[in-house]
C-alpha cells in the first residue's frame, strides 16, 4: 500500500486489525461456499433417505376405476407425478409405460399422479405418448402430490413390496435409472 | 467488424485507465501537473463510450456475430427494449458501469479541490476503473465472435421487456452505486493527503448526495418494476438483488447524517461509513453478479465470482489499512449533552448500521452456512420482518424526535414534541380500535404520524436559515414517513384471492369483483399470448373490462404474466392471470386489493427530490466564514446550511 | 392558569389509554386475518428460487397453498401445519429455520454489530478533556512526500495495479465459458435420444412415435430419415416410403433416402423398387449397405 512517510513508531490498533481478521475469515468461508457452487433447490435429484412408509394414495382413476395403494401391497410400485403442461413429463412417459409393460410379470405396477390438470388434456397426452393404458389418479388441486412431498413435476417414487418409499427421482427418469433402482427390487 | 471494434475499444480503455491511474499517482506523489492525467481520464471515458456505442449499434443492427447480441438480441424485440438490452445482461451492463464510472471520473477530475486530496482520490477512482476494464476485457467481453452466426437471437429476458422503467431503472441504480465511489475515494485519499485531506468531508458531501438521490430513485423504480411486472403483487421480497441495493443505501444514509456539522466531531464514523458504502456496492455486485445466491432478479449469471470476491476483499483491506492506521483528523472530545442532536445522529447511525448488518448477514447467509456445516438455504422475509422492521421503526422515531433536540431548553423541546406525540397516540388509538393491522403496522402508523406532524414545527427554523437546500431535508423526511405509511398499510390491509373460475363465474375480494367473460389466444410478434377478458367492478364504481395476460416467449421458453393494475388514490386493484385451462373454459386468477401503494411511489419520489435539493444546496454552499478553500468549513455552526438533516 | 396542565395531563392519559387499548386489540388480532397466507409466507417454495409459497406462481406452490388451506380448514394449528410440511419436505421448507447451529449467526452478527456500534457511539459522545499536545489534527506530512518514500510508493503502487490486471487476466483464462450459458435441454434432442433407446431395444413402433413427436417440433430431414428407418423395421412399409419420399423431395440424391424408399417399395410397389435401388447404387456405390443391395438385385432381377 501507499505509505508516503512512516516515521513515528506505531502500535497496531485493535479495531482495524479485528476488521481485517474478520474480513479474511469471512472471505475464506465465502470462497469455500463459491467453490461448492450454488445448489438450486431440488437439484439434489436422486435423494435416497432411509425408506419411509408411503403416504396413503387412493381414489377414483381417470378411466372410472379405483386405485388404492394398499391394494398394491406385494407389488413394486412406480408412482410418476406428471402433468400435461410439463414438457419433460411428455418425454419420459413412453419410457415408463415401456418399463411397466416389460416388468409387469415380475410384479411392477405403474400409477400416474396427474397434478393440477384437466382430464381432456391428460387423455390427449396419454393418447399421444402411447400411454393410454396407464392408471392415472387425478390430483386437480395438487394436494396429494404435496402429501408425497413432491417438489416439482416430473417426479417419480419407487415404493417397494412392503409399501415403503425406497427411492425418488426429481426430474426426468432415464432407462439407466430404472435399471439401477427398480430392477433389483423386482429381482428380490 | 463491430466486434473487433468493440474489443479494441475495450483494450484501449484498459490501457487508458491504467495510464490514468499511473498519471494521477505521479501527480499525487511528486506533485507533477495534473493536465496529462485529466486528459487520460477523458480518454478513458471516450473508450468506454465507444465500447457502449459499438455494442448498442450491434444490437440495433442485429449483428448476431457479436456474442452479446446473439445471446440477448432478437429481431422481434421492440426498438425500445433493443436499446435497453445493452444492460439486460451482465457483460453489457458492465459496459454501462464503465461508462458511468468514466463519467464520474471526468466530472471529479474537472473540479478544483486541494491538490493532493484530489490526486489521491483520482488514483482510487482510476484504480477501480482499471479493475472493471480488466474484468470486461478478459472475463466478460461482450464482443467475442460467434461462430456460426445465428439468424436470430432469443432477445433479452422476457421480464425485462415488459416495463418502460427498464430504460431508467438500471442506469439510475448504477449512477447511485458508482457515485458512492467518490466519498470512498476521498475517505481513502484523506489520510494520504496530509493537511490537504482535512476538508474531505465537505467536498465529498455533494457527490454523496447525488449518488444517494440516484440510488433512492433507482431502488424506488426497482420496487415499482417488481410490482408491475413480477405479477405477485408485491414490491419488495427481501431478495438478494434488492438487498444488495438497500445495503449501500443504508450506510450512505447514515453517512449523510454523521457527516453533518463540524467534520472533526464524528471523524471515525464518517471514514468507516464512506468506505463501507462503496465496499457494500462492490459486495452487492459480487453477490448478484456471481450467481452465488439465488434470486428472482438474477438475470445475469456469470463466472466472475472469484474475481469480484477478490476485489471486495482487496477494497476492505485497503480501506482498513488506510483509514485505520492513520486517521486524518482525531475525533474531538468536546463534551455534548446527553440529549443532543449529536446523540440523535449517532443513535440513528447505530441503528442504520445494525439494519445493514441484518440485511447483510441475511443475504450472505446461504454462502456462509454451506461451508460452516449448515444447510445451504436462503433466509425468508420473516427473518427481516422480525429484525429489520422493528429497527426501522425506531429509526423513524429517532427521525421524529431529532428536530426537537435542537432546542437547548428541555421544556421547550418537550412542548414541541407534545402535539406530534398526541397525534401519534390518537392515530394508534383510532387505527388500533377500528381495525387490527398487527403490532408492527400500528407502531409504524403511529411513528409516521409523529414524524409527519412534527415536520411543520421545524419549518420556521429552516426558513430562517439561508441556503438553497434548506428545505430539502424536510422533504426527504416527509417522503420517508410516507413510504413507511405505504409499506405498513399495504402489507397490513392488502387482501387477495386466487381461484380457478369458469366462464361467467366471479372472484371477489372485499367489494371488488372480477367476472371471467372469456379467454382469447393471440399469436403476436414476441410469441403466444393468452388474455383473460374480465369485467372488473368495484362498489361505487362503474364496471370495466380488463385483460390480464399470460405471454409465452418461445425463444426463452418462459411464460410471463402481464398483470393489470388499476391505480387509485387510496388503493390499487391488481389482477393477474395465472393459468388457463386447455379448453379455454376456465382460468386461474389472482385478484388483490393493495391499499396505500400509491403513497410508496409518492414517498419515494419525495425522498429522491429531497436528496436532489440537498445536493444542489451542498454543491453551492454559501460562504459563511468568507475565506476560500478548506477554511470555509464551518466549525462553530452546529448545523450547516443545506444539510439533509 | 392551573387548569391547563391538568387538562393536558388528562388528554394525554386518555390518549395513552386509548392507544394502549388499540395496541392490545391489534396485537391480539394480528395474524388472524389470513392464517393460510401467513403460514404459506413462511414456507419456501421448493421449485423456485428464493420465493415463498405464498408469493410463487409455480403450480407446486399453488398446490402447497391449497394443502395449507385444507389443513387450516380442518382446524390444525400453524405449528402442526408447519410440522406436517417439515415431515414431507425437510426442515429446508421453512423460510425461517429455528435458530441453532449456523443459524445463530443470523442473530449474533446483528447483535454484535449493535454492541460494537453502540460502543463506538458512546466513545464518540463521551466527554474527555483533550490532553495537551494531542491536537485535533496531526497531519503527518505536509506538502509532497519526501523523495525516497515517494519513489518507493510509486514503484509498488504501479506494480500492484499491474498485478491486479494480470490476476484478472489469469483468472479469466481459467474460466470455462460454456458453463456460463447452459443451453436448455432441447426437447427434440431428448425425443430423438429416447427414440434411439427404443430402437436399440427393437421397439420400432414406439421409436417411430417418438420420431414423429420430434418431427412435429422440428421438421428436420435427418429425423425424418430415422423415422423412415424405424417405420420400415416396424413393418409399416407405406409409412416408411412416404417419409423417405418427403426426405427425397428436399434432397433427391440422398443415398439413405433412396435406400429406405427402395426397401419400402419392395413391399408396396415391387415393380419400382429395383429402379430406386439401382439409383441408390449409382449414387453411393461405396455405401456399407451396397453389397447387400447388389445381392438383393441379383437374386430378384
Amino acid at each position: 500500500m501507499i505509505r508516503p512517510a512512516g516515521r513515528r513508531p506505531r502500535r497496531v490498533p485493535v479495531w482495524p486489525a479485528l476488521v481485517l481478521a474478520v474480513t479474511v475469515a469471512v472471505g475464506v468461508v465465502v470462497a469455500l461456499g463459491l467453490r461448492s457452487g450454488p445448489t438450486p433447490p431440488g437439484s439434489d435429484a436422486g435423494t435416497t433417505g432411509p425408506p419411509v412408509p408411503a403416504p396413503a394414495l387412493s381414489g377414483p382413476t381417470l378411466d372410472g376405476g379405483r386405485f388404492d395403494l394398499a391394494d398394491a401391497h406385494g407389488h413394486v410400485l412406480l408412482v410418476n407425478v406428471f402433468a400435461s403442461w410439463c414438457g419433460p413429463c411428455r418425454d419420459e412417459l413412453p419410457l415408463l409405460v415401456d418399463a411397466g409393460r416389460r416388468w409387469s410379470p415380475q410384479g411392477l405396477r405403474l400409477v400416474g399422479l396427474n397434478v393440477r390438470d384437466g382430464s381432456e388434456a391428460v387423455r390427449a397426452l396419454l393418447d399421444e405418448t402411447g400411454a393410454a393404458g396407464l392408471t392415472v389418479l387425478p390430483d386437480p388441486d395438487g394436494t396429494r402430490a404435496v402429501d408425497w412431498g413432491v417438489r416439482g413435476v416430473p417426479e417419480t417414487f419407487v415404493v417397494d413390496r412392503d409399501g415403503r418409499i425406497v427411492d425418488r427421482q426429481r426430474g426426468v427418469i432415464t432407462r439407466q435409472w430404472l435399471e439401477q433402482r427398480v430392477a433389483p427390487l423386482l429381482a428380490g | 467488424m463491430l466486434g473487433e471494434l468493440g474489443t479494441s475499444g475495450l483494450t484501449a480503455g484498459l490501457l487508458c485507465a491504467t495510464l490514468t491511474a499511473l498519471l494521477w499517482l505521479r501527480a499525487a506523489l511528486f506533485g507533477t501537473p495534473t493536465r496529462p492525467a485529466r486528459l487520460a481520464t477523458a480518454a478513458t471515458l471516450a473508450t468506454a463510450a465507444v465500447a457502449c456505442g459499438v455494442l448498442e449499434a450491434a444490437l440495433l443492427r442485429h449483428d448476431f456475430s457479436v456474442r452479446y447480441v446473439a445471446e440477448n438480441g432478437g429481431r422481434r424485440v421492440p426498438l425500445y427494449y433493443t436499446v435497453t438490452s445493452l444492460w439486460s445482461a451482465l457483460d453489457g451492463s458492465l459496459l454501462l458501469w464503465l461508462l458511468i464510472l468514466g463519467g464520474y471520473a471526468v466530472l471529479l477530475a474537472g473540479r478544483r479541490y486541494p491538490a493532493r486530496l484530489h490526486a489521491y482520490a483520482m488514483v482510487v477512482v482510476s484504480a477501480v476503473t482499471v479493475f472493471f476494464f480488466a474484468l470486461s476485457c478478459f472475463a466478460a467481453n461482450p464482443f467475442r465472435a460467434v461462430d456460426p452466426v445465428p439468424a436470430d437471437g432469443p432477445g433479452p429476458n422476457p421480464l425485462l421487456q415488459q416495463h418502460p422503467a427498464m430504460g431508467v431503472h438500471p442506469p439510475l441504480l448504477y449512477a447511485g452505486y458508482i457515485g458512492l465511489i467518490v466519498p470512498f475515494a476521498f475517505a481513502l485519499a484523506a489520510p494520504l493527503a496530509g493537511r490537504d485531506g482535512r476538508g474531505w468531508l465537505r467536498v465529498a458531501r455533494p457527490w454523496t448526495l447525488v449518488a444517494w438521490t440516484a440510488l433512492t430513485a433507482g431502488i424506488g423504480l426497482g420496487a415499482w418494476w417488481s410490482y408491475a411486472v413480477l405479477g405477485w403483487g408485491g414490491y419488495w421480497a427481501w431478495d438478494p438483488v434488492e438487498n444488495a441495493s438497500l445495503l449501500p443505501w443504508l450506510t450512505a444514509t447514515a453517512f449523510l447524517h454523521t457527516g453533518l456539522g463540524p467534520g472533526a466531531r464524528r471523524a471515525g464514523w464518517n471514514l468507516v461509513l464512506a468506505c463501507a458504502s462503496f465496499v457494500l456496492v462492490l459486495l452487492g455486485t459480487f453477490l448478484t453478479r456471481s450467481g452465488a445466491v439465488a434470486s428472482v432478479h438474477a438475470f445475469t449469471d456469470s463466472p466472475l465470482g472469484p474475481m469480484l470476491l477478490g476485489f471486495v476483499l482487496l477494497a476492505v483491506v485497503a480501506s482498513t489499512i488506510l483509514t485505520g492506521w492513520r486517521p486524518p483528523e482525531r475525533a474531538s472530545r468536546a463534551a455534548s449533552p446527553a440529549l443532543s442532536r449529536n446523540t440523535a445522529v449517532l443513535v440513528n447511525g447505530v441503528l442504520l448500521v445494525t439494519i445493514a448488518a441484518v440485511v447483510l448477514i441475511g443475504t450472505i447467509f446461504p454462502l456462509l452456512s454451506g461451508p460452516l456445516g449448515g444447510v445451504r438455504t436462503s433466509v425468508g422475509p420473516d427473518y427481516y420482518h422480525r429484525t429489520a422492521v422493528p429497527l426501522a421503526i425506531v429509526v423513524l422515531l429517532a427521525m421524529g424526535v431529532t428536530p426537537a433536540l435542537r432546542v437547548r431548553d428541555r421544556t421547550r423541546a418537550l412542548r414541541r414534541l407534545a402535539v406530534p406525540g398526541a397525534v401519534a397516540l390518537a392515530t394508534v388509538a383510532v387505527v388500533g380500535l377500528l381495525s387490527r393491522p398487527g403490532l408492527p403496522t400500528l407502531t409504524a402508523f403511529g411513528t409516521a404520524a409523529f414524524v409527519l406532524t412534527g415536520l411543520p414545527g421545524e419549518l420556521p427554523e429552516r426558513l430562517r436559515r439561508s441556503g438553497r437546500g434548506r428545505l430539502a431535508g424536510l422533504v426527504a423526511h416527509t417522503g420517508i414517513a410516507l413510504v413507511a405509511v405505504g409499506v405498513a398499510g399495504s402489507s397490513a390491509y392488502g387482501r387477495d384471492a386466487e381461484r380457478t373460475v369458469r366462464t361467467g363465474e366471479v372472484l371477489r375480494v372485499g367489494d371488488v369483483s372480477v367476472r371471467l367473460v372469456g379467454v382469447d389466444r393471440t399469436g403476436d410478434t414476441g410469441g403466444m399470448a393468452v388474455h383473460a377478458r374480465l369485467r372488473l367492478s368495484e362498489s361505487g364504481g362503474t364496471e370495466r373490462t380488463v385483460t390480464p395476460a399470460l405471454r409465452y416467449h418461445p425463444a426463452r421458453d418462459t411464460a410471463v404474466t402481464v398483470p393489470v393494475i388499476d391505480t387509485g388514490l387510496l388503493r390499487d386493484t391488481y389482477v393477474t392471470l395465472i393459468a388457463v385451462s386447455p379448453d379455454d373454459g376456465s382460468a386461474t386468477l389472482r385478484l388483490a386489493v393493495n391499499p396505500l401503494v400509491g403513497l410508496l411511489w409518492a414517498g419515494g419520489a419525495l425522498t429522491a427530490a429531497g436528496g436532489l435539493g440537498s445536493a444542489i444546496g451542498a454543491a453551492r454552499p454559501r460562504r459563511r466564514t468568507g475565506t476560500a478553500g478548506e477554511e470555509a468549513r464551518p466549525t462553530s455552526v452546529p448545523v450547516r446550511a443545506g444539510a439533509a438533516g | 392558569m392551573r387548569w391547563r396542565p391538568v387538562a393536558v395531563t388528562l388528554v394525554l392519559v386518555a390518549l395513552l389509554a386509548a392507544a394502549g387499548a388499540g395496541l392490545t386489540r391489534s396485537a391480539a388480532g394480528a395474524g388472524q386475518d389470513d392464517p393460510v397466507r401467513s403460514v404459506a409466507a413462511d414456507l419456501r417454495c421448493p421449485a423456485c428460487q428464493g420465493e415463498s409459497v405464498a408469493d410463487s406462481r409455480s403450480p407446486i406452490a399453488a398446490a402447497m397453498r391449497q394443502a395449507v388451506a385444507d389443513q387450516a380448514a380442518q382446524g390444525r394449528s400453524r405449528d402442526e401445519i408447519r410440522r406436517w410440511f417439515v415431515q414431507r419436505y425437510g426442515p429446508d421448507v421453512l423460510a425461517d429455520p429455528p435458530a441453532r447451529g449456523v443459524e445463530l449467526l443470523l442473530w449474533a452478527v446483528p447483535a454484535l454489530t449493535l454492541l460494537a456500534a453502540g460502543y463506538a457511539a458512546r466513545r464518540t459522545l463521551r466527554a474527555r478533556p483533550r490532553r495537551s499536545g494531542e491536537l485535533p489534527t496531526a497531519p503527518p506530512a505536509a506538502g509532497p512526500a519526501p523523495g525516497g518514500a515517494a519513489r518507493w510508493a510509486w514503484r509498488w503502487s504501479a506494480l500492484g495495479l499491474i498485478a491486479v490486471v494480470v490476476s484478472v487476466a489469469v483468472a479469466a483464462r481459467g474460466l470455462d465459458r460454456p458453463r456460463s450459458d447452459p443451453t436448455p435441454a432441447d426437447p427434440v434432442a431428448v425425443a430423438v435420444g429416447l427414440a434411439r433407446d427404443l430402437e436399440a431395444q427393437d421397439r420400432y413402433d414406439a421409436a417411430a412415435q417418438m420420431y414423429r413427436e420430434a418431427l412435429r417440433d422440428r421438421p428436420d430431414d435427418t429425423i425424418r430419415l430415422r423415422l423412415a428407418f424405424a417405420l420400415l423395421r416396424a413393418g409399416d412399409a407405406a409409412g416408411a416410403a412416404q417419409a423417405a419420399t418427403e426426405t427425397l423431395a428436399h434432397a433427391p440424391e440422398l443415398p439413405d433416402g433412396l435406400l429406405v424408399l427402395g426397401l419400402a417399395q419392395r413391399r408396396t410397389r415391387p415393380t419400382e423398387a429395383p429402379r430406386t435401388l439401382r439409383r441408390f447404387l449409382t449414387v453411393a456405390p461405396e455405401h456399407p449397405a451396397a453389397p447387400e443391395i447388389r445381392r438383393l438385385l441379383a437374386t430378384r432381377p
